[in-house]
């Protein structure tokens, strides 16, 4: 008898044994990843949030605590940078997000060379953005750029593109658009050819026009694909440096500085604990306004 | 209100006819069923008469307007799709409505009408609710609905029971009888469902390779089809057939017999018939009894008893199989040989192209 209740509180414990060597076996797969993850980015996130509250410069830190905060938001042209980084994101954004449904309406239509043409939209996606800003950089020159030679053409005095001050950030916002649209239009494609033809069928029965179906079935089911385009070219816009730099470096004066622009200076200037700080603010900016968004945009979706 | 009548309708994909020359005459108030295997045509002449097909050649009216090229918003007809097509986006009361918000109708008719088709389909109390909050059954009723709210001429209806499981499928079946007669509306119903086709119909319409094979009532059909495809497709279980060859023949019957068949006496008259003339019997399983003298030999190979009635899967000695439905609970053995018999009125005859002898012109 004794015998048999030993073997009956054994036998599980066995098998708690051998569950947990089961259940550790997804784990050990998990490592990997989680290494390079943690290496290449909790890491570096961790140990940045340290150096913006020291004096740091690459051999040695000293803690000052919030010292760069104040000194950054006390940057003369910070303001003005704040002010474009969010206009420019708003701008490119709404551009994307009305652009890219157009086109992607246009080349979801039975169109002649329709998958040619759905592959000139996306080509800028694949170039270089440096190459994208050289290159514009050229074609917006104020007298011997193309655009303006064009304009002259047909009598038209072109503006100063990137040398006005005034236009310089809307410049390179219409470039980040040019070379950002394509993504955005394949985002919607596949949004859009998604949508069961049923309802565009029963809706030409029920009497739709297609402006009708555009705004009835189009518009609201294409919805997840325009909520996926808003966030990431708005996070994209918020965040973006290269463009910036390569065609106006923050010029002319700081008129097209965004934060990421302003950040470099500094790193530049040496000021690493400083550009540190700025980034930090940077990505509380980010998640101020994209995670509050994402959540209002996620609530609209519609389950099928 | 109107009928529909189609004049040589035809509809080609490219060099692939699909309809190959439809006359149909719809009268005002009918329930037509469009019935048919896998792309014999039957949904592609439904989107045709819906306008969400082109018509290759012939004529399609409605009512008296010719509807070739008019736009399906204009047709007065309204649809029921297999798959429901109902706007995910919209609450029950917007799908009702989506035809008259389209039309900018005043909102007052507009709420009226969505609740005159709730009453009907009883749904007034998930009007707000989304399709997705739903079950089968029930947004097949939105779809229903949708289609009440146009009060369209006519209903088209493609294969809408499909996706219901059976027993759904039975009540829905008699929702869409009760349906009908309460609006008096002329229906056209597209299935592949012979017994959805048979309960729903006042008239069938077989179709097979684009083509008319028979039209007529249910019971019509079941008793007198036209042709060997007919006699197959209407009535579950399929009708056995098997070949026989002309032993004799004369004014009012006929002789007909092979290896595996005692020749059977069959009554038809007006045929001219020569000895040795290859013919195909059908009989349908139901009709078949077992019979020590039977005319059918036949070796069982399968038994269903279902306490009402067995099924019997016989083999003849040719190797094709037959069915029989004997009514009450009778115990066969597999491997058994037992003789079948039949009535000779519940006999049929096809002749080398397929036609019924007895009906045929």
């Amino acid at each position: 008898m004794a015998v048999a209740t030993a073997g009956a509180v054994n036998a599980p414990k066995k098998s708690r044994v051998k569950d947990r060597q089961a259940s550790m076996y997804p784990i050990w797969l998990l490592y990997p990843a989680a290494a390079i993850y943690g290496i290449l980015f909790l890491l570096p996130t961790i140990t940045s949030l340290y150096y913006s509250l020291t004096r740091w410069t690459l051999f040695n830190s000293e803690f000052i605590g919030f010292d760069n905060f104040i000194q950054f938001f006390q940057e003369p042209f910070l303001y003005q940078a704040l002010i474009n980084t969010v206009i420019f994101a708003f701008v490119t954004s709404g551009l994307k997000v009305v652009l890219g449904l157009a086109l992607a309406v246009l080349l979801t239509s039975p169109l002649i060379a329709r998958d040619f043409l759905r592959s000139v939209v996306f080509f800028p996606v694949l170039v270089s953005t440096v190459g994208v800003g050289i290159t514009f950089t050229i074609l917006m020159h104020p007298t011997e750029g193309v655009i303006n030679e064009t304009l002259a053409m047909i009598g038209i005095d072109g503006p100063g593109w990137l040398v006005d001050r005034n236009l310089a950030l809307y410049s390179v916002a219409l470039v980040d658009v040019w070379r950002g649209v394509g993504l955005a239009t394949v985002i919607y494609i596949a949004g859009i050819v998604s949508i069961p033809a049923d309802y565009y069928e029963a809706s030409r029965i029920d009497g739709a026009t297609r402006w009708q179906q555009f705004r009835h079935i189009t518009l609201p089911l294409v919805r997840p694909a325009m909520f996926t385009v808003i966030i990431l070219s708005f996070i994209g816009g918020l965040r973006l440096f290269d463009l910036i730099w390569t065609m106006t470096k923050g010029g002319p004066g700081f008129s097209s500085d965004v934060m990421a622009s302003v950040v470099y200076k500094q790193y530049q200037s040496g000021f690493y604990g400083l550009s540190t700080a700025g980034n930090v603010v940077l990505f509380v900016l980010i998640a101020v306004l994209a995670v509050p968004l994402n959540m209002f945009l996620n609530r609209k979706v519609v389950t099928r | 209100m109107s009928g529909l009548k189609m004049k040589d309708l035809r509809k080609s994909f490219g060099a692939v006819d699909v309809i190959k020359g439809v006359d149909l005459e719809i009268e005002h108030g009918e329930f037509v069923v469009f019935v048919g295997p896998s792309g014999c045509g039957k949904s592609t002449l439904l989107r045709m008469t819906a306008g969400l097909e082109d018509i290759t050649s012939g004529e399609l009216w409605i009512g008296d307007q010719l509807c070739n090229d008019v736009e399906p918003r204009d047709r007065g007809i309204a649809m029921v799709f297999q798959s429901y097509a109902l706007y995910p986006h919209m609450t029950v009361a917007e799908n009702f409505g989506f035809s008259l918000t389209l039309a900018r109708a005043p909102k007052e008719e507009r709420e009226r009408k969505v609740m005159d088709a709730a009453k009907i389909l009883q749904m007034e109390h998930l009007l707000d609710r989304k399709p997705s909050q739903l079950s089968g059954g029930q947004r097949q009723r939105v779809a229903i609905g949708r289609a009440i709210v146009r009060q369209p001429e006519v209903f088209l209806f493609d294969e809408p029971l499909s996706n219901l499981d059976a027993a759904l499928r039975v009540d829905m079946r008699m929702e869409l009888s009760k349906l009908h007669q309460q609006l008096g509306a002329t229906m056209i119903y597209v299935t592949h469902d012979q017994i959805e086709a048979m309960t729903l119909a006042d008239r069938i319409v077989v179709l097979n390779g684009g083509e008319v094979q028979q039209q007529g009532a249910p019971i019509d059909l079941y008793n007198s089809p036209a042709n060997l495809f007919v006699a197959g497709f209407i009535g579950s279980p399929k009708m056995n057939f098997t070949k026989v060859k002309v032993r004799s023949a004369d004014a009012t019957s006929v002789v007909v017999g092979s290896d595996e068949l005692v020749d059977v006496m069959v009554p038809l008259s007006g045929r001219k018939l020569n000895v040795g003339d290859e013919l195909t019997l059908g009989i349908r399983p139901h009709v078949l009894t077992t019979d020590s003298i039977g005319a059918l030999k036949g070796t069982v190979d399968l038994v269903e008893r279902l306490g009402n009635e067995t099924i019997v899967n016989f083999r003849l000695a040719t190797g094709a199989q037959w069915l029989a439905v004997l009514s009450g609970d009778i115990v066969l053995k597999q491997g058994e040989a037992v003789n079948f018999a039949a009535e000779s009125k519940d006999i049929l005859l096809f002749g080398a192209d397929g036609r019924n002898l007895a009906t045929a012109s």
